[in-house]
C-alpha cells in the first residue's frame, strides 16, 4: 500500500500553511487589533491568519477522506526534482556570488554550470553558451542601456 | 566611535601641521553617487535630478553626478546604504525629516542621522492648510471652531502618521483642544482627490502641488505653515498670524554624507553645494517649487537637526506614537 | 509638427523595448531621460515621454506570452493565458491578439480622454475609500473563479498572497508587520520581484524538472499560425470592450494601478464567459481582456493628470514633474492656458497608438522565433533577465535573493497543485483593500454602513456577491431539474 506523494504533499502543505496561519495570528494579535479609530494593524492579519488555519485543516481533512476512496500510486519524480533543485541552488549561489564577482561573471558561470550538469551538454557547448551569453548581456545592458548591475571586485 | 573620529581628526590635523605644503584640495575622480530615498518621480528624486541639472548647467563639477534610487523603509534603506559607504568620498545623499523620525519609531531603521555626516541643509519645504473652495469655512478660526464643536467628525487627509501633515494636526489639536480624524493615503493624488471629492474636509499640502488648484479656484488656502509669508501667497496668513501660535514642524531637505567624512572631502562638498545653491538652475527650481531657501553649513545643519529631532520627539509623543529610541 | 512625429516614434520604440525587459519600467526610464528633454519644447518632450508610457504597455506582454515572464507589472495577468497559448503553439496568435487588444482599448481610452475628460474626472472624484474597497472586494470575489480545481487551495494561495502584501510598514500606525527585523523589508516586498519569481523562475524550474524537449515550446510555423485566426478574434469581441471600459475606468481612479485593472478585467471576462473553466488553459480572450485593460488604463490615468494636475501613480507622477519642469502647469487651467501642449499630447496619443500597432504586429513572427533558442541557452538567459529585473527595482541584492525564494515557492506550489494566480491577486489587491476598509471606517467613525449607503460601492458589492454565487447557478439549475 504505497501512499502517493501527491496526497502526502497536500498534508504537508496543509500542515505548513496551518503553521503559517498560527504564526500570523499569534504575531498579529500582539499588535493593536482594534483601535479607537477603527481596525488596527493587527485586524486583517489576525483575520486571514485564522482563515488560513481553518482552510488548512479543511485541506488536510479533505485529503484524509479522499484517501479512503483512492489509492494513487504515482511514483515521485525524484530525477526531475533533483534537476530542479540543483538548478535552484546554482541560481541562488550565483546571486550570492554577484557581490564578489559581479553580475556578468556570475551569470556566465551559472550558464556554464547549468549547461554541464543540468542540460548535460558537452563542455564546449556549455562554455560557449556561458561566454556568449555573458558577453551578450554585457553589450545589451551595460553598454547599450547603462543599467546598473552588481559590480564585483573586478570592477564590472 | 566618537573617540575614533576625534582621534582621526587629531591625527589629520597633526599631519596637516607637519606637512603644510602637502595640504592639497580633494577633488572627485570618479562619478559621484547621489542617493535619494524615493523612486523616480518622487519628491527627493525630483530634487536630486534638479540639483544635478543645475550643477551640470553651471559646470560646477568635474565629474558626472548620478542619482541613485535606494527606495525602502521611508529612508531607512538609503540611510543604511550611506552608512555602509563609510570611507567612500564619492557618495552623498539627500535627507529629509523622515531620516530623523524613522529611527525614532522603527526598530529596523537603525541608522540615525547622528552617525552620518551632515553637509548642508538646503531648503525648507513650506505647506499650506487648505479646504475645498465651496467649504463653509473661510478662515482658520472658523475651521478650528467647527472642529472643536464637532469632536471626531471632521476629517483631514494626509500621509503617514509621522509625516509633517500629521504633526501639524497634533500641534493644532493640542493648541485648540479640537479633535478631528486623520485619514492616511499613500499618495498625494489620492489625498487631493479625497479633498476635492468632498470626502475629507481639509488637508495640509505643499504649495507646489496646490498652486494650480488654488489658481483655478478649486481649493482655498486658509493658512500657511511657515514662519514668514511666502511671496507667492501674499494674502494667506501664516498659522501664527491667523491666531495659532504653534511650532511649524519643518520639512527640511539637505545633503549629507557617509559617516566620518574626511575634512577636505567635506569642504569640497560644502563648497559645491554652496555654489550650486546660487546657480540660476537651482534658483529657478526653488521658485518653481515654491521652496524656502535655507543654506546652512555642516555645523549649523547638525545643530538644526538636533533641535528638530527634539521637537519631533515631543510632537510624536503627543500624537500617541510609540517611540523606540 | 514633423519633429514631434519623430519624437513620438522614438518614445514608442523606447517604450516597447523597456516594456519587454522586466524590471526596467517606464517610470524609471522617463526619469532617466528627463534631463535630455530640457532642451526640447514642452510639447515634443511630453509627446516622447508619453510614448514611452504607452509603448511599455504594448511591449510588456511579449515576454509574458513567450516566457511566462511579465515585462511590466500590468502584464502579469497576460502570463496566465498567454503563456498557455504559446505552449499550444499559438504564441504568434497570442502576441497578435495582445497587440490588437492594446490598440483597440488604447484608442478607446484616447477618444474618451479627448471627449469626456472633465466629466469623467468629476466622476472619479466621487470615488473614495468605500468605493475602492468595494472594487477590491469585487476583484477578490473573482478569485473564486480563478481557483480552478480546488477552491480550498485557491483560497489558501489567496490568503498567503494577502499575508505577503502586508509585510512592511502599516501606513496608519507605522507599525512594522512581519519584517523579521530586516530593514530591507520595511517597505514590503516588491510586486515585480514576487511576480517574476513565481511566474518566470518557477516556469524554468518546472520545465527543467519535467525535462521537455530541446525546444521550450512548439514554434509556430507558417504564416497562418503566426497571427490570430478569425475565430480567435471573434471570441475576443467582449474582451475588447471589457478591457477598454474596465481599464479606462480604473485608470481614472488615482491609486488604482494598471495591474488591478488587468486583473479585474480578466476576472470579469471569466465571469461572463460561457466556458469559464477553460480560462488558464490558453484562451485568446484571456489575453485580450488584461492587455486591453492595461492600455485603456493609460488613457484613463492621464485624465486626472491633465484636468486636475493629480498624478494617479508612479509614471504619471513623473510626467507631472516633467510638465512642471517645462513650466507647463498641469491643472484645471492647463487645457485653456497651454492648449498646444494638451492637444499636441492628445494628437500624439492617437498617432502613437497606431505607430505601436504597426511596430508590434510585424514583429510578432520575429519574437516568436525566440522559442527556437535551445533551452540550455534560453533558460539561463531567463534567469539573467529576471535577476536584472529584480535588481533594478531598488538596486539591492536582497530583491534578487527574494526572487530566488519566490521561484522556489512557486515551484513548490506548482508541484503541490496550488494555483499561483490567486496568490498574485491577493498580493495585488490585499494591501489596497485593507487600506480602503480602514480609511472608510475612519471616515465613518467605525460605521460599517458607509459601504452600503453609498450607491456606487453598494452596487459593486452586490455585483461581488453575485459573482460569488454565479458558479453555483448551474448546480441549482441541475437540482431543480432533478427535483422537478
Amino acid at each position: 500500500m504505497t501512499k502517493s506523494i501527491f496526497r502526502d504533499g497536500d498534508i504537508i502543505a496543509g500542515a505548513l500553511t496551518a503553521a503559517l496561519g498560527t504564526y500570523i495570528t499569534v504575531t498579529a494579535s500582539r499588535w493593536d487589533v482594534m483601535g479607537p479609530e477603527g481596525p488596527g494593524p493587527g485586524f486583517f492579519p489576525v483575520g486571514y491568519g485564522i482563515a488560513l488555519i481553518i482552510l488548512s485543516l479543511i485541506l488536510i481533512f479533505q485529503r484524509f477522506t479522499a484517501a479512503r476512496h483512492t489509492e494513487e500510486n504515482r511514483p515521485f519524480d525524484w530525477a526531475g526534482f533533483r534537476r530542479a533543485a540543483i538548478t535552484w541552488v546554482a541560481f541562488t549561489a550565483s546571486t550570492a556570488l554577484m557581490q564578489t564577482l559581479g553580475f556578468y561573471i556570475s551569470f556566465g558561470l551559472l550558464t556554464l554550470f547549468l549547461g554541464l550538469f543540468v542540460f548535460e551538454k558537452p563542455l564546449k557547448s556549455a562554455l560557449i553558451a556561458g561566454v556568449l551569453s555573458a558577453a551578450g548581456f554585457y553589450i545589451v545592458f551595460d553598454m547599450a542601456l547603462g543599467v546598473a548591475l552588481p559590480v564585483g571586485l573586478l570592477g564590472f | 566611535m566618537n573617540r575614533r573620529i576625534l582621534l582621526t581628526t587629531a591625527l589629520a590635523m597633526g599631519a596637516a601641521l607637519l606637512a603644510p605644503a602637502a595640504q592639497a584640495e580633494w577633488k572627485p575622480t570618479r562619478p559621484i553617487e547621489l542617493v535619494v530615498h524615493s523612486g523616480p518621480g518622487g519628491g527627493n528624486d525630483v530634487m536630486g535630478r534638479a540639483l544635478v541639472a543645475a550643477i551640470d548647467e553651471a559646470k560646477l563639477s568635474p565629474v558626472r553626478i548620478q542619482v541613485s534610487n535606494k527606495v525602502g523603509g521611508g529612508g531607512a534603506t538609503a540611510a543604511s546604504y550611506l552608512n555602509e559607504k563609510k570611507g567612500d568620498p564619492h557618495v552623498i545623499g539627500i535627507f529629509t525629516s523622515v531620516w530623523l523620525t524613522n529611527p525614532l519609531v522603527q526598530q529596523e531603521a537603525n541608522v540615525s542621522m547622528r552617525e552620518l555626516t551632515p553637509i548642508s541643509l538646503m531648503v525648507l519645504e513650506p505647506a499650506l492648510f487648505v479646504v475645498r473652495a465651496d467649504s463653509p469655512y473661510k478662515s482658520m478660526t472658523e475651521l478650528m471652531d467647527a472642529a472643536k464643536a464637532n469632536p471626531g467628525k471632521m476629517k483631514q487627509s494626509g500621509g503617514s502618521p509621522l509625516a509633517r501633515d500629521a504633526l501639524v494636526r497634533t500641534v493644532l489639536q493640542a493648541k485648540t483642544g479640537g479633535r478631528w480624524a486623520f485619514i492616511s493615503f499613500p499618495s498625494g493624488g489620492e489625498r487631493i482627490s479625497a479633498l476635492l471629492g468632498g470626502h475629507v474636509d481639509m488637508m495640509v499640502i505643499e504649495p507646489q502641488e496646490a498652486g494650480e488648484l488654488i489658481r483655478s479656484g478649486k481649493i482655498r488656502a486658509l493658512a500657511q505653515v511657515t514662519d514668514a509669508r511666502l511671496p507667492e501667497f501674499k494674502d494667506t496668513p501664516t498659522l501664527k498670524e491667523a491666531g495659532f501660535d504653534v511650532p511649524n514642524p519643518p520639512q527640511p531637505r539637505g545633503i549629507l554624507g557617509p559617516p566620518g567624512m574626511a575634512p577636505d572631502v567635506l569642504a569640497y562638498y560644502v563648497d559645491l553645494i554652496a555654489r550650486a545653491n546660487k546657480s540660476p538652475g537651482w534658483q529657478k527650481f526653488l521658485r518653481d517649487g515654491i521652496l524656502e531657501e535655507k543654506l546652512l553649513g555642516p555645523k549649523e545643519t547638525a545643530e538644526f537637526l538636533a533641535k528638530t529631532e527634539t521637537e519631533l520627539r515631543g510632537i510624536l509623543t503627543d500624537s500617541g506614537v510609540k517611540l523606540v529610541r | 509638427m514633423p519633429t514631434n512625429l519623430l519624437w513620438c516614434l522614438v518614445g514608442c520604440f523606447l517604450g516597447t523595448v523597456v516594456g519587454i525587459l522586466p524590471g526596467l519600467g517606464p517610470a524609471a526610464t522617463i526619469a532617466m531621460l528627463l534631463p535630455m528633454t530640457y532642451s526640447m519644447s514642452p510639447a515634443s518632450g511630453i509627446i516622447m515621454l508619453t510614448g514611452i508610457y504607452y509603448g511599455a504597455k504594448y511591449g510588456g506582454s511579449t515576454t509574458s506570452i513567450l516566457l511566462n515572464m511579465p515585462g511590466e507589472s500590468s502584464s502579469v495577468v497576460t502570463c496566465i493565458d498567454g503563456y498557455q497559448m504559446a505552449r499550444k503553439g499559438r504564441a504568434g496568435a497570442a502576441l497578435g491578439i495582445a497587440a490588437i487588444a492594446s490598440f483597440i482599448a488604447g484608442s478607446f481610452g484616447i477618444v474618451a480622454l479627448s471627449l469626456i475628460a472633465p466629466p469623467i474626472a468629476a466622476f472619479a472624484l466621487s470615488f473614495s475609500s468605500p468605493e475602492y474597497f468595494a472594487l477590491m472586494a469585487l476583484g477578490l470575489a473573482l478569485v473564486v473563479l480563478l481557483a480552478g480545481d480546488s477552491l480550498v487551495k485557491g483560497l489558501i494561495a489567496l490568503l498567503v498572497g494577502l499575508w505577503l502584501t502586508s509585510i512592511g510598514t502599516d501606513l496608519f500606525t507605522s507599525q512594522s508587520r512581519f519584517t523579521f527585523g530586516q530593514t530591507s523589508l520595511l517597505s514590503g516586498l516588491d510586486f515585480m520581484v514576487v511576480a517574476i519569481g513565481v511566474f518566470a523562475i518557477t516556469e524554468v524550474l518546472s520545465s527543467i524538472s519535467d525535462q521537455e524537449e530541446t525546444q521550450v515550446l512548439p514554434v509556430p510555423k507558417g504564416f497562418r499560425n503566426l497571427l490570430p485566426s478569425w475565430e480567435e478574434l471573434k471570441a475576443c469581441r467582449f474582451a475588447f470592450a471589457n478591457g477598454s471600459i474596465v481599464g479606462f475606468i480604473i485608470g481614472v481612479l488615482p491609486g488604482a494601478g494598471a495591474s488591478i485593472a488587468s486583473f479585474i478585467s480578466y476576472g470579469i471576462e471569466r465571469a461572463f464567459s460561457r466556458h469559464p473553466e477553460k480560462f488558464g488553459t490558453g484562451l485568446p480572450e484571456g489575453v485580450a481582456a488584461p492587455e486591453g485593460a492595461n492600455n485603456a488604463d493609460t488613457g484613463g490615468a492621464l485624465i486626472p493628470l491633465l484636468t486636475l494636475g493629480i498624478p494617479g501613480g508612479g509614471t504619471t507622477a513623473i510626467l507631472l514633474s516633467a510638465l512642471v519642469l517645462w513650466g507647463v502647469k498641469p491643472g484645471p487651467l492647463m487645457m485653456t492656458e497651454s492648449p498646444d501642449v494638451f492637444w499636441g499630447l492628445v494628437a500624439s496619443l492617437y498617432i502613437g497608438n497606431v505607430m505601436l500597432l504597426i511596430l508590434n504586429l510585424p514583429m510578432v513572427p520575429l519574437f516568436a522565433q525566440i522559442l527556437r533558442i535551445p533551452v540550455y541557452i534560453l533558460h539561463p538567459v531567463i534567469f539573467g533577465v529576471s535577476v536584472i529585473g529584480a535588481y533594478s527595482v531598488s538596486g539591492r541584492l536582497f530583491d534578487v535573493l527574494m526572487l530566488a525564494g519566490f521561484g522556489a515557492l512557486g515551484f513548490a506550489m506548482s508541484r503541490l497543485k496550488f494555483p499561483v494566480a490567486p496568490l498574485v491577486l491577493g498580493f495585488v489587491l490585499g494591501d489596497a483593500m485593507e487600506r480602503a476598509l480602514r480609511q472608510s471606517l475612519m471616515m465613518s467613525q467605525g460605521d460599517l454602513s458607509i459601504l452600503i449607503s453609498r450607491p456606487i460601492s453598494a452596487g459593486m458589492l452586490i455585483f461581488a456577491v453575485a459573482v460569488l454565487f454565479l458558479p453555483l447557478l448551474p448546480r441549482f439549475r441541475r437540482l431543480k431539474e432533478a427535483a422537478g
